[in-house]
């Protein structure tokens, strides 16, 4: 238990209505978007800048408390979730945009803007920032680089990674770190900037980020298909990407995805079909024609059932909204939906939905299938009820299966969603024990003592107590 | 999974079903939408916070507290994250719930409890008694204390509460409902009879806005019947907790209407269409599941009735004027109503629909909310003001007594230019004499 003395301290320090300690307000920080995992921390403090941050990871070393930064807590693989209780240190209260630099084409931020004011901040300017995660809306920016964040428009534009320039911030013994610079190149020492990007708060606290900003693009065109066979869908996909067409946007999403986002969205989507492909092109517009007849031709081969173009921009945006908001609304028809998002080499899309197929029939589980498929990412998401136990060990196989087949086909456990707690088992398998031994070597080189965001990423690493497994299968 | 679930640490007399809130797979999607959490950042004020708030009592992990009931009461039951939500969870109406629950967890002090009482129970019940209750008010305004106390700056004085009070009442004219005639006969050609549920709110304070409800329905061809017995709608017993006296109500108002034999159940109240929809919800298993349905198939809000139907527009007037719309919770996210209202405006000659910012953010009313909550409703205020100022337009339409009230006091402290009109008063000045 935390002393009074110790509250009283922080609340000094970084202002009584910035630490938090009632039971009410601990039960609701010890989650994130991912099922299955809950801690209970025993402290939360929201620094409102640099020197309340300081305070409060002082605090935790001298206290001997397990550290764990949270963003918006969208995550889906349980980062910001307090493994091992201890301090929660929120960061959504050092929110400013710091400066938008249109000499340079960039924009620094501190950790806690969401990534949407960042958006309409430099589009303000005329400029372009493109990484957009599902969870845009309410996502920090400090949690979207932890994370390494995609997003829709992750095929043609990248991912945050490829828009991080500049990191600050504390290291969790208060060592203060400036990992890159505004300079377009820069082969100046390891990139550390690069290593924090996706560390998923592992190795040190970022409070300033600096961003590369892009012309939007002059045009763009939405085209929607229709399929009866979800790997006809798949063969587009590879089609479209070997005929060297690069989308802004390429989507699928299978016939229950489309359903629940109906059911919610109302923007008439085709409950009957098997599959769906949202196809946004976008740059100079005599490309953006071009590439649309390209596009157009592939579904014409391959025999999409129905092909539509978006009358309006509005349309277009109303398309990809629904899109967003796929996980979301597949939890409508159950309880708890337990994702994952598996990523293959593009040219083995249409295998990795076959075998979907297969072992949704071999475990008898419910799963809804979208994602960007453009990428080779996809969400395959099993729809289920956590106080079943019995189904959760069926999901899990599945899951468990899945990867296997995933991994021989060359891919990767995680496209965009980070490792976190819900996928540790997995990355042991990508990387095996060679690998995860360079990077825990690189973890003990930031936080000797493992009390920095526990439970995260590593299989043994200590501190899995208080979190909350239901089924009591959990990988 | 076969076994009925506990209620955990809630009674189980009007629980919210474990179900409904485990519904929520915590996405967050409701942090974007929600004017608590944007004003204090704090996760347990927020809808997903608070339906973890309601998992964890329904778990039996956190006792029914005092938080927990704060949180319920400090919920605007906006219902703006309903909307957001893509998994369907409805906080606002696990809020309502927790908050009939707090009733008996943390019943109110003596006096307190009896004066909630006695408004809920004896005097929103009963319209002749509110309508009496008004009286000393309306004598207060004829008599010029009204026009003394806020030219002299006497309201300086009064606590903050008893000053926004004064300061958010209108000049009340006599009470709509005992003046209306019963049935007001189509102009033109008959389309059709129409049951008008005149509001307490309504009828008592804007019974001239009520009064152009009246007079377009029938311009537009339809019959208006207007009971005269008609009950509270049951709003603010749902909003305080007191969900037994909402059923009492809605099981009168259900009979009257029965009897009326109308095609429609129309209402110029955002507040009231909203509950009046919630009646087959609210009685479930407790009265006659078709005629409640019945009943509920026939309400619509003003806005959605006249886009339903389609707007005579022959012999519209032109009102050269420009206008934003504040969108009423109790209407775009309590009955899904974002279109029509804008259909109706832009179907009068003249107006010019000018879109402001955040047009489905709360005003902060909230029913009871902007007397208990003084500074948190100014903040909500001024949030929506802003935007509101950004139109430059020349008039602000709304729908719904509750924000009509709140943006008038506002616009007024903040000497905007702008008056505060319902629709139908927009609608009212194009009908041909």
């Amino acid at each position: 238990m935390i002393s009074k003395n110790v509250i009283d301290h922080l609340r000094r320090k970084i202002g009584a209505q910035n630490v938090y300690h009632e039971r009410e307000d601990l039960l609701v920080l010890g989650y994130d978007a991912t099922p299955e995992i809950e801690g209970l921390p025993e402290v939360a403090v929201f620094p409102e800048n640099r020197e309340g941050l300081e305070a409060a990871l002082e605090v935790s070393r001298q206290e001997g408390l397990a550290v764990t930064p949270r963003g918006a807590a969208t995550g889906l693989s349980g980062g910001s979730t307090p493994a091992a209780g201890g301090m929660i240190l929120g960061l959504t209260r050092m929110n400013r945009i710091l400066e938008i630099d249109e000499e340079n084409l960039t924009a620094t931020a501190e950790t806690g803007v969401i990534t949407t004011q960042l958006f309409n901040a430099v589009a303000a300017h005329g400029l372009f920032y493109p990484p957009d995660p599902g969870s845009q809306n309410v996502s920090t920016l400090g949690g979207n680089v932890a994370e390494n964040a995609g997003g829709l428009r992750g095929l043609k534009y990248g991912v945050t990674r490829n828009y991080v320039m500049a990191l600050s911030g504390l290291l969790y013994d208060g060592t203060e770190f400036v990992a890159g610079n505004k300079c377009v190149k820069d082969v100046a020492g390891y990139s550390l900037r690069d290593l924090l990007v996706g560390s998923e708060g592992t190795l040190g606290i970022i409070t300033e980020i600096t961003v590369r900003l892009i012309n939007p693009p002059q045009d763009k065109r939405t085209l929607l298909a229709y399929f009866r066979d979800i790997r006809t869908a798949g063969e587009a996909v590879s089609k479209i990407i070997a005929g060297r067409i690069i989308p802004a946007t390429l989507e699928i999403m299978d016939k229950t995805t489309i359903n629940c986002v109906e059911d919610f969205a109302k923007i008439g989507l085709p409950r009957e079909m098997e599959a769906l492909l949202l196809i946004e092109v976008d740059g100079h517009p005599a490309v953006v024609a071009e590439e649309v007849a390209g596009v157009r031709k592939v579904l014409e081969q391959v025999k999409a059932a129905e092909i539509r173009q978006a009358a309006n921009a509005e349309e277009a945006l109303q398309l990809a909204a629904a899109r967003r908001t796929s996980l979301s609304a597949v939890a409508r028809v159950s309880p708890t939906t337990i994702l994952e998002d598996a990523t293959v080499p593009r040219s083995r899309l249409a295998e990795t939905f076959a075998e979907i197929e297969r072992l949704k029939k071999k475990y008898g589980i419910q799963v809804a299938t979208y994602g960007h498929a453009g990428d080779g990412n996809l969400h395959p998401t099993a729809v289920t009820d956590e106080r079943d136990p019995l189904e959760l060990e069926k999901v899990h196989s599945f899951f468990s299966e899945l990867y296997e087949k995933v991994l021989s086909l060359g891919g990767t456990v995680s496209g965009e969603h980070g490792i976190g707690i819900a996928k540790k088992g997995y990355l042991l398998r990508q990387f095996g024990q060679g690998g995860m031994e360079v990077m825990r070597r690189i973890k003990k080189g930031f936080d000797p003592d493992g009390r920095r965001n526990p439970g995260k990423i590593f299989l043994e690493e200590g501190g899995s107590t208080g979190v909350k497994v239901p089924g009591g299968t959990h990988v | 999974m076969s076994e009925k679930p506990s209620t955990g640490n809630f009674r189980p007399e009007d629980a919210p079903a474990y179900e409904s809130i485990l519904q929520c797979m915590r996405c967050g999607f409701c942090l974007a939408v929600c004017p608590t959490y944007a004003l204090t950042n704090r996760e347990r004020s927020s809808p997903r916070g608070r339906a973890a708030l309601a998992r964890a009592v329904a778990e039996g992990k956190l006792e029914f507290t005092s938080a927990v009931r704060d949180e319920a009461f400090l919920c605007l039951d906006c219902k703006a994250c309903s909307t957001a939500c893509p998994s369907g969870v409805r906080v606002g109406t696990i809020m309502e719930l927790c908050r009939s629950q707090s009733q008996s967890f943390h019943p109110p002090s003596l006096p307190a409890g009896m004066l909630r009482d006695f408004i809920l129970k004896r005097m929103l019940p009963s319209p002749a008694m509110m309508e009496t209750s008004m009286i000393p008010v309306r004598l207060y305004q004829r008599l010029g204390l009204q026009w003394a106390v806020r030219n002299l700056r006497i309201n300086r004085f009064l606590p903050d509460v008893l000053a926004k009070m004064e300061g958010i009442l209108p000049t009340l004219a006599p009470p709509l409902r005992t003046e209306i005639p019963e049935t007001i006969p189509a102009q033109g050609e008959r389309r059709g009879r129409v049951g008008f549920f005149l509001g307490c709110a309504m009828s008592l304070v804007f019974a001239e806005v009520s009064r152009q409800t009246a007079r377009i329905l029938s311009q537009q061809g339809f019959d208006v019947v207007t009971p005269k017995e008609v009950k509270c709608c049951g709003a603010p017993h749902l909003a305080e907790g007191d969900r037994d006296s909402a059923r009492r109500l809605a099981l009168i108002n259900i009979d009257l209407f029965r009897s009326l034999d109308v095609d429609y159940i129309v209402t110029d109240c955002a507040g009231c269409g909203c509950s009046l929809k919630e009646y087959e919800e609210i009685l479930e298993h407790r009265a006659d599941h078709d005629t409640v349905r019945l009943f509920c198939s026939k309400v619509r809000d003003i806005s959605e009735f006249l886009a339903e139907v389609g707007i005579r527009t022959e012999g519209l007037r032109p009102v050269p004027l420009s206008v934003t719309y504040h969108e009423p919770c109790h209407l775009v996210h309590g009955q899904g109503l974002s279109k029509p209202p804008r259909q109706v405006i832009r179907s009068i000659p003249g107006v010019e629909l000018r879109e402001m910012k955040e047009s489905s953010w709360c005003c902060g009313m909230a029913g009871s909310f902007a007397l208990k909550e003084l500074e948190t409703s100014r903040r909500i205020l001024e949030r929506k003001l802003a935007n509101v100022r950004d139109t430059d337009a020349d008039v602000l339409v709304t729908a719904n007594p509750g924000c009509h009230l709140q943006l008038a006091w506002g616009v007024r402290e903040l000497a905007m230019k702008q008056p505060v009109w319902h629709i139908v008063e927009l609608l009212g000045k194009s009908l041909p004499q």
